[in-house]
């Protein structure tokens, strides 16, 4: 997702943000084909939580640019909270 | 000495040019974002809730889930990823000195976020005929607490962005002055992050 233009930027974030949506929809559908655990599955849709929170941290919200500490904190919602739920789903 | 001198004055110019002075700067109020920071700490604990009591009774959510409609959730996903997308775009406009383009592409994104509530409206509609409601069992009060709470900040975002593009229509944001502008559009997105992680923990997971 690296360019310097912010409209190209923006468009490619929210086709990226679109596939993974749909991804994480389907996902399960797909891991059933291979008798796949369902803690797979929990772990992949989880990660995506975490992939698509940063996006729109990072480009719709425009943390990219802001003091690290702002960026680090909302980050830090995406990487902990979906860490805190798949830790309880799957012990 | 005098090529020394040079030597460094050459390579300080090639570190500038390397390394240009980036002003990191958070756009929007700092206001906004403690605002944003209380608000995802609360989805937090309900989401925090959800998934401990979905452990509790995992008979009983699978059985819940069952009766959701995933399509509705993931068309919702899909219009707020895409209004917040308008929203960006509309951001861009802004810092480009074009407002009322800018307020365009708010009407734009509200015009999306109206089909996320319709289609909200239409579940809870098919979840009533089914003769279920908030009462219904654990899973639903938690189903209808959480995602009305929701939509209860997507229509309070709405608000925001109206009078957003009333002042971009009437040239009230500048360069200088954007921060309004700026504090809107995070707020939106701060909804739409919410859902996204709101998404695969009620409909998916």
């Amino acid at each position: 997702m690296q360019s310097t233009n912010p409209n190209k930027k923006n468009t490619l974030s929210w086709l990226w943000l679109l596939a993974l949506t749909v991804i994480s929809t389907y996902v399960a559908t797909f891991l059933e084909l291979f008798n796949a655990q369902k803690s797979l599955f929990i772990v992949i849709v989880l990660f995506i939580v975490f992939l698509k929170g940063q996006q729109i941290i990072d480009i719709f919200m425009e943390l990219e640019l802001a003091p690290k500490l702002w960026r680090r904190l909302l980050l830090a919602y995406v990487i902990l909270l979906p860490t805190i739920i798949g830790f309880i789903y799957l012990v | 000495m005098n090529n020394i001198l040079n030597i460094e004055a050459q390579t300080a110019l090639i570190e500038e040019k390397k390394s240009p002075l980036v002003v990191k700067r958070l756009p929007g109020d700092l206001a906004m974002w403690f605002f944003i920071l209380a608000e995802l700490t609360v989805f937090a604990i309900l989401f925090i809730g959800f998934a401990v009591s979905e452990q509790l009774n995992p008979e009983m959510f699978s059985q819940g889930k069952t009766n959701l409609h995933q399509i509705s959730g993931l068309i919702n996903t899909l219009t707020l990823i895409t209004s917040s997308f308008f929203v960006a775009l509309a951001l861009t406009k802004m810092h480009q000195g074009f407002g009322k383009q800018a307020a365009k592409l708010l009407i734009v994104a509200k015009l999306v976020a109206c089909i996320y509530i319709g289609v909200k409206i239409w579940e809870y509609l098919s979840l009533f005929e089914q003769g279920i409601d908030i009462e219904t069992n654990t899973f639903f009060t938690l189903y209808f607490m959480i995602t009305f709470f929701h939509l209860m900040h997507v229509l309070l975002g709405m608000v925001i962005l109206i009078f957003v593009a009333l002042k971009a229509v009437k040239n009230e944001y500048n360069a200088s002055n954007i921060s309004g502008f700026e504090s809107g559009a995070s707020y939106w997105h701060m909804v739409d992050m919410l859902w996204i992680i709101l998404f695969p923990l009620i409909y998916v997971i």
